[in-house]
């Protein structure tokens, strides 16, 4: 028995052994062609690749200066904006009833409504480009893109949110309720405040993920760039240290942005402690 | 990261029945039953007009005809029947299908000793960091993510310089880059945080106390993980390759920027259809596409109600 117990534990620390070198080779095979990009966004060979000639940072400086840049990221920050403006209402409105009402074919809304996230995104652009172009004869502007990106990124947002107002003691509403409070002082002392963290995180998903949005936007966006598909543009004619540079930013931008969307929450819901006895 | 083992709303949803709605006594069951649902109302038309519309679309453009760039409303199957009379097309549909199952294959292969390992020998409190360490490149941007491998393969790639400085190679190889297995290669880094991240969540709920007494009852670590652990955490592997596969079958940018010709799938078909104002062949191409995916799903069903990812 205690022999049996030794080939067991030395197998185990064996394989063990075995299954950390292979775990920190994933995390290499993950990092690596990140970690990259940024070393050869600071890298003064024109070639944007190996070897490394000397470090500058010239390359930023070109990105700051090129007007076409400007205009994609304008481009790309408004489209942002309105995607977050559009999926964060229109996904919490969707929770609600979601988590709440007696819904008949529940699985079958839910399925409906995670859809968007599950199939190719591709799919999503040439059948909505097929509408827009074909059936209501619109011209292609960052407005269809946006329509096209918001129904991809708020089922983020009715998940994050459906996920909080599940977690909410409903009792809480119906004690407002009992003391008088109309449908509206309940939304905005009690539900809302108790929701912002879960709608705050929703809203910088639907940020990040609309600023990086590729496949969809390439069909709808027109004669427009973001700034995904004017780096796409470029990378046609090869790799430039100024998009090295310009996709570190990128890159940079959505880890923050990110970051945000987790630690956001919790400072809010501290802050947030305030607000019954203010509404008091 | 909303992925089918984790994702919170759906669960969310299901205890639904527990919550009373809010509806004062007095008004009327109408009224009362309207505003319950209002909330809808917006998403309805998202995903109603922008969404389900444009699919039922797709597949009525798919059995109509083009006639002088014009779009005719007479039923026929000529744009399927056309698409497999060009042999380039069915061998790309096959291919595309070859690619989809090796890169999915080789993603989880990769994916379960990581997860195996994360749920079983990391501590409790490391877990999470380190799952999120493997989460975090997939909320970067999917384009770049595609990019950065042009910089490491290719005759003029980290990759070649490498070997190259190793002398392993004298000349640099364009093996690396514009063929099918660069493509299988970006894929697989592409998709392995969705593999890691539901192989996870289902290792990390099985007891390894029946693995240890597998064992003492005489199975071999072999025999004990093909017969303990493997049927209980087959639901998870059966997500993580719906989850896997599917994206991986709508693909576009990533045979477009590293497959080169002889890495075309049918994503690259179907742009170039629409960008043809071929729509109507186009919408063919796409439904091959939501076909497959609806034949995976069925296959796959059975293991799917089991573990029950909806949380129905």
């Amino acid at each position: 028995m205690a022999r049996d117990l030794d080939i067991v534990s030395r197998r185990g620390r064996l394989t063990r052994g075995a299954l950390s070198v292979w775990a920190l080779l994933i995390y290499v095979f993950l990092f690596a062609p990140i970690v990259l990009l940024v070393v050869f966004s600071f890298n003064a060979n024109r070639y944007g690749t190996f070897p490394i000639t000397g470090w500058t940072t010239k390359w930023y400086g070109q990105v700051f200066h090129d007007y076409q840049i400007r205009d994609a990221l304008t481009t790309t920050i408004r489209i942002a904006l309105e995607v977050t403006l559009v999926s964060t209402v229109v996904g919490t409105a969707a929770a609600f009833p979601l988590v709440r009402s007696r819904l008949p074919f529940r699985s079958g809304i839910r399925i409906a409504l995670v859809l968007p996230i599950m199939i190719p995104g591709l799919l999503i652009g040439v059948s909505l480009l097929v509408l827009f172009t074909n059936v209501f004869h619109q011209t292609l502007s960052p407005t269809t893109a946006v329509i096209g990106q918001s129904v991809y990124t708020t089922p983020f947002v009715l998940l994050l949110v459906a996920a909080r107002l599940q977690g909410f003691d409903a009792s809480l509403e119906r004690a407002a309720s009992d003391l008088g409070a109309n449908t509206f002082k309940r939304l905005r002392y009690v539900v809302l405040p108790l929701l912002a963290p879960a709608i705050l995180a929703g809203a910088l998903f639907a940020f990040t993920l609309s600023l990086d949005e590729f496949i969809i936007t390439l069909f709808l966006i027109g004669s427009h760039n973001t700034l995904p598909i004017y780096i796409y543009t470029q990378v046609k004619f090869g790799i430039t240290p100024e998009v090295n540079a310009l996709a570190a930013l990128l890159l940079a931008a959505s880890l923050c942005l990110m970051a945000l969307a987790f630690v956001l929450p919790g400072i809010v819901r501290r802050a947030l402690r305030l607000v019954p006895r203010r509404a008091g | 990261m909303t992925m089918p083992g984790s994702s919170p709303g759906v669960e969310a949803a299901q205890s639904a029945d527990t919550a009373l709605p809010l509806g004062r006594p007095g008004r009327g069951a109408w009224a009362s039953r309207l505003g319950e649902y209002a909330g809808f109302g917006p998403a309805l038309v998202l995903f109603g007009l922008f969404f389900l519309v444009p699919l039922g679309l797709i597949v009525c453009y798919s059995f109509w005809q083009t006639i002088d760039y014009n779009v005719v409303h007479h039923w026929t199957v000529d744009n399927y029947r056309y698409f497999f009379s060009v042999p380039t097309y069915v061998r790309t549909l096959w291919a595309t299908v070859w690619v989809s199952v090796a890169a999915t294959a080789l993603t989880l292969v990769l994916a379960f000793p990581f997860a195996y390992w994360l749920a079983r020998y990391v501590p409790k409190r490391y877990q999470k960091v380190l799952l999120i360490l493997v989460i975090l490149p997939f909320w970067t941007s999917y384009l770049l993510r595609v990019y950065s491998w042009l910089t490491i393969l290719g005759p003029q790639g980290a990759m070649n310089r490498f070997l190259h400085w190793t002398g392993a190679t004298s000349k640099p190889v364009s093996f690396f880059l514009y063929d099918r297995p660069a493509v299988i290669l970006v894929l697989v880094y592409l998709y392995f945080p969705f593999a890691a991240l539901t192989l996870y969540a289902s290792l990390e709920r099985f007891d390894w106390n029946q693995f240890r007494a597998a064992m003492d009852l005489g199975a071999t670590p072999g025999t004990a993980m093909w017969r303990i652990l493997l049927p209980q955490i087959r639901p998870g592997i059966t997500t993580a390759v719906i989850f896997v596969f599917i994206p991986i079958l709508g693909e576009y940018l990533t045979p477009q920027l590293v497959g080169g010709a002889r890495g075309v799938m049918i994503g690259n078909l179907i742009v170039n259809f629409f960008q043809g104002a071929q729509y109507t062949r186009g919408a063919a191409a796409a439904l091959l596409i939501a076909a497959l995916i609806v034949v995976l799903l069925a296959v796959f069903r059975r293991s799917l109600e089991v573990e029950d990812p909806y949380g129905t």
